[in-house]
This record gives C-alpha cells, sequence and structure tokens, in this order.
C-alpha cells in the first residue's frame, strides 16, 4: 500500500462511489417504502407468479414472491438492479485505476517514485474493494433504514437473510472485481479492457439468466459466478450462501492477486 | 552512474533496438541522439525499469533497473516524451502529490522553479497548453534534488526564450554535479548543453563521440548569395568545395569541419548574404551514416 496514491485514488474515486451508493441506498429505500402496498395484495400477485412460465420467473430471480420483505427485496433489488448496477461500477472503476493510467501514460509518473509496481497495484486494488464495500455498505444500512421506517413490526422480515444476501453480493463482486482488475492490469488499451471486462461479467450474467430460463441450457450456469449468487433461495432460507461467499472470495483473492502479480512483471508502454 | 550495456529488445512488427550500449559518467551531461522512432524511447523505458529487455542490461549506481526498480527511482528525475498527468488535478496539487509519492520534502527548491519557469501552477491540467505541462513536468523531475535526471525531448513545446532558461537550468544542476541524459531529434538542441552524445538509427547505435567530435562530423548547408551571376558560376567551377546545388546568384555547399577553407573561397568574390539552412538529423550527419554503411 502506498498511503499518498491511496489517499488520491480515493479522492478521486469517491465521487462515483457515493453516487453508486446513495443511488442504491434511496432505490432500497423506496422498495421497502412500497412493500406494505404490496404486501396486502400478495395473494392476487402470487398467484399472477404461478401464472408466468417458471423459467422466466427464476431468471428474474422473482421466484420468491411476496410473502416475504426479504423474498420481495430479493427479487425486486437483488436479483437485477443491484448486479447490474454493481456490474457497472465494478468494470468502469477497475479500467479507471489500471488500464486508463498505462494507455494515457500517467503510470510512468506512479512508477517514477520509489515504489513497487506491486505495491501500486496493490493500492488500486483496494480501492475497487473499498468502492464495492461501501456501496453495498450503505445499501444494507438503507435497507435497514427503510426497514424501520415504514416495516416495523406489521410485515414478516428476516434480518439475517437479509444480511446473508448483501454478504454473497459483496462476495460475488470482489470475485467480479478481480477478474476486471486482472483484465485492467494487464492491458495496454483502455478501451479494450473496458470491452473486455463488459464482455465477460455480463456474458455471465447472461448465461446465468439463459440457464435459468431453460433447463435445457442449465449447464451454461456452471460457467457464471453468478450461479453462486441466488438471492431469492437465500430470502426463502435455501441455498448454501455461505459456501458460495466463501468460494467467490476465493475466486476475488485469486484474481486479484494474479492481476497485481501479471502487473508487476510485464513491460509498460509508458 | 549510468551503465546501459547491450540493450536489446525486439517488437512485433521488426522494431525495436539492438545492442544498444553506452555508459554515462558522474557529472555528465549526456545527448542521445536520434530521428524520430529510432529508438529513444524504447532505452529511455528500459532505463527506467518499464520494460524487461530481451537481452542486456541496463544499471544505474550498480542497481539494475528492470530487477530494483523501485530502489533506483530514488535517484532519478524523469520527463517522460509524451506527458500524462493524472486527470482531474491542478498542477500544484499533482506537484505535492509528487513529492509525497517520492517521500522528499522539495516545497522550496518547487517554489523557485515555478518562478524561474513562469507558469501559473494552480491551472487545471486539462487546460494546460502542451509547453505549460512540459514546464510542470520539467519541475517534478528537478524538484526533489535527483542525481540523474532523465529527460526524454526535453524543450518540445517550450519557446525560444524558455528554451534557454531550460538550459541555464541544466547547467546549473549540471555544476552542482547532477548527471544528465537528454534525448532529442535536434542536434543544436544537444550541442548547446552536452559533453558526449550517442547517435542512434534504426534502433542501433551508431555514433558514440565527444560533442566536438561530433561538431567536426557535422554537415551544414551554406547558401551563399553571390552579387553577379557570374560569380557563382566562377565560384561553383573553382572552388573545390563540394556543391550542392547552383542557381542564378545563389549556390549551396556542403561544409563539413572544412570551415576556413569556404571562408578563403569567399573572400575572392562580393557577397550579398550567407544561409545556414536547418536539416534534419539523418542530413546533418549523412556523410557520416554513409561512411558506415560502406564499410559494413
Amino acid at each position: 500500500m502506498n498511503l499518498p496514491l491511496l489517499k488520491l485514488m480515493l479522492k478521486i474515486n469517491m465521487k462515483g462511489v457515493s453516487n453508486y451508493a446513495f443511488g442504491s441506498a434511496f432505490y432500497i429505500v423506496i422498495m421497502f417504502w412500497l412493500y406494505p402496498g404490496i404486501a396486502d395484495n400478495s395473494g392476487a400477485l402470487n398467484d399472477l407468479l404461478a401464472s408466468m412460465p417458471d423459467g422466466l420467473v427464476s431468471a428474474f430471480n422473482i421466484q420468491g414472491g411476496f410473502g416475504s420483505m426479504e423474498a420481495f427485496i430479493s427479487g425486486e433489488y437483488y436479483g437485477l438492479i443491484l448486479p447490474i448496477l454493481l456490474s457497472i461500477f465494478t468494470i468502469m472503476v477497475s479500467t479507471g485505476l489500471m488500464a486508463r493510467l498505462v494507455d494515457q501514460g500517467s503510470m510512468a509518473y506512479l512508477l517514477s517514485t520509489p515504489t513497487s509496481r506491486r505495491r501500486i497495484a496493490m493500492t488500486q486494488a483496494s480501492v475497487l474493494a473499498f468502492g464495492l464495500l461501501m456501496i453495498l455498505l450503505i445499501t444494507t444500512a438503507a435497507g435497514y433504514l427503510g426497514y424501520f421506517w415504514f416495516i416495523g413490526d406489521r410485515y414478516e422480515f428476516d434480518s439475517s437473510r437479509f444480511l446473508l444476501m448483501n454478504t454473497v453480493a459483496l462476495a460475488l463482486f470482489i470475485a467480479i472485481g478481480g477478474i476486471s482488475f486482472l483484465v485492467s492490469s494487464v492491458a495496454n488499451d483502455e478501451k479494450k479492457a473496458l470491452g473486455l471486462s463488459g464482455a465477460i461479467v455480463f456474458g455471465m450474467f447472461g448465461l446465468d439468466m439463459l440457464g435459468k430460463i431453460s433447463e435445457n441450457v442449465e449447464w451454461l450456469r456452471f460457467a457464471s459466478l453468478f450461479a453462486l449468487y441466488q438471492p431469492s433461495e437465500i430470502a426463502s432460507g435455501g441455498g448454501n450462501p455461505l459456501l458460495s461467499s466463501a468460494i467467490l472470495l476465493a475466486v476475488g483473492i485469486v484474481a486479484f492477486a494474479a492481476g497485481i502479480v501479471s502487473f508487476s512483471k510485464r513491460d509498460l508502454p509508458l | 552512474m549510468l551503465i546501459v550495456d547491450g540493450l536489446t529488445k525486439h517488437f512485433e512488427g521488426g522494431k525495436g533496438i539492438t545492442d544498444v550500449s553506452f555508459t554515462v559518467n558522474q557529472g555528465e551531461v549526456f545527448g542521445f541522439l536520434g530521428p524520430n522512432g529510432a529508438g529513444k524511447s524504447t532505452t529511455i523505458r528500459h532505463i527506467m525499469g518499464f520494460m524487461k529487455p530481451d537481452k542486456g542490461h541496463v544499471s544505474i549506481k550498480g542497481l539494475d533497473s528492470w530487477s530494483k526498480h523501485s530502489e533506483v527511482q530514488k535517484l532519478i528525475g524523469y520527463l517522460p516524451g509524451e506527458i500524462a498527468f493524472i486527470e482531474g488535478m491542478n498542477g500544484k496539487e499533482f506537484l505535492t502529490f509528487l513529492a509525497d509519492m517520492q517521500g522528499v520534502d522539495s516545497s522550496v527548491k518547487r517554489a523557485r522553479l515555478i518562478e524561474r519557469l513562469q507558469f501559473d501552477a494552480s491551472t487545471p491540467i486539462r487546460k494546460m497548453s502542451k509547453g505549460m505541462k512540459q514546464k510542470v513536468g520539467i519541475v517534478a523531475a528537478f524538484m526533489h534534488d535527483p542525481e540523474l535526471i532523465i529527460l526524454d525531448e526535453p524543450t518540445s513545446g517550450l519557446d525560444p526564450l524558455m528554451q534557454q532558461t531550460f538550459i541555464e537550468l541544466v547547467l546549473e544542476e549540471k555544476a552542482k554535479g547532477t548527471t544528465f541524459l537528454m534525448s532529442s531529434h535536434s542536434f543544436t538542441e544537444i550541442e548547446r548543453t552536452c559533453d558526449r552524445a550517442a547517435i542512434i538509427k534504426e534502433g542501433r547505435v551508431v555514433a558514440l563521440n565527444n560533442m566536438h567530435e561530433l561538431q567536426s562530423m557535422q554537415r551544414k548547408l551554406v547558401v551563399i548569395v553571390f552579387e553577379r551571376n557570374d560569380d557563382a558560376k566562377q565560384f561553383a567551377l573553382t572552388s573545390g568545395l563540394p556543391i550542392v546545388s547552383q542557381g542564378d546568384s545563389r549556390v549551396t555547399i556542403a561544409v563539413q569541419g572544412n570551415y576556413n577553407e569556404l571562408i578563403r573561397r569567399c573572400a575572392n568574390f562580393e557577397i550579398r548574404s550567407i544561409d545556414v539552412t536547418a536539416q534534419n538529423l539523418e542530413d546533418i550527419f549523412m556523410h557520416y551514416y554513409d561512411q558506415k554503411e560502406n564499410a559494413l
């Protein structure tokens, strides 16, 4: 870690982090606010879900139904909007932290100071991890805030399942962050890095969705990290969220380490 | 101070550098001359430890610049050929950040340099002109009093007056014992500051000489305009000097070290004006390059 660099990078990225964090917090509070109105009609809505094709329902992660708060939020936020939001954040920030500096040439200045490449890459990686942690912490906190404001004791809410959902989401994006960071660390061209991480991340997201729509192509999901993140299962108390988190974190750590090592060993066109 | 030994690096597409070797002694200003694309920046990237050589090595004060790159940086001040600062900062913020990274309190010298180069350091970087960025880059390379300063095309973008200030700056630092490596595609720029220079062409060092030798090898085109057309013809026929071109009252002669002879020949005629034309590096050392090629 390099303190001046860490301070600067946090300052540069803080605006983006807080935009995503507050956007996410705002959305989740709105969802909690909407829930009481929906919960009163949950019977009718669950019938509607039952009438839709199973594949479609599970592809959008809404199979949890509307019976409980965490089931509702798992479908309406954690299933689709949050992963997309965090994917965009991860791809943009990881590209900005490494590939952009190499492409533009400002990396030359960082490397002309007595700091090893490894430390520079570690600092940049920690900025990405810190940003993801901040966004999810603020989102989780906003969830609790929404709960106290709008739900109280009137409706069912399993707080530990909600926390687990956030934990697996964080682990998933540490893994995805690691992969985009690795791409960004070996790229000389900012646009190529952006394109490649975008293709990988949204490709995996798409594979998971396709795999869920049809049982014939369910094997597609094995190629996707998103398969380990099933918020609706967690909401209904199923799945193995702790194992999933552990696997995702391990993938993330290996990918970050690979990014740091390959950056410190490669030729830089600066 | 700096030893470049047998440095070889090939890129896809056949470009690269082959067996580049030279030594820069303590307190010396060393010029690194070559046309665009000859391999100057590639060599400098190896010296900075940005690239791993295929063969050979670079050492600075005995430290290998690839394997010990972070230790080596303590000794170096660097001005990149293409300057890129971190976005969203102004000049002052960037320099302060860099000083923190360098781990040296250089605020006094930084302020002096900014005053010397006359620019407003609080200008946001994205609004800076090429010359202004160059000035920020020069401050960044000099401010922490490094032992070795590596400058890649330092005067590009600077106006002639600033180029003069820059040269003074280099000579002052040299007097304090600082070592310099300076790349350029312009001979005149190198001529005024350097003790020795290497000429690189197509990735190979073709000449390594002290400045006096290089000056005498230098080929200049002198355009002489005579008062009378007849004189021009007469001169061209009898002077025995290599005539490059001739028209009406104008004769262009290639001179290489033999200035005295030129003056003596000219003295017999009425002359209206004399011009020395600017030339690119290949032309200046054409004769020399030719000899090399013939010898091979």
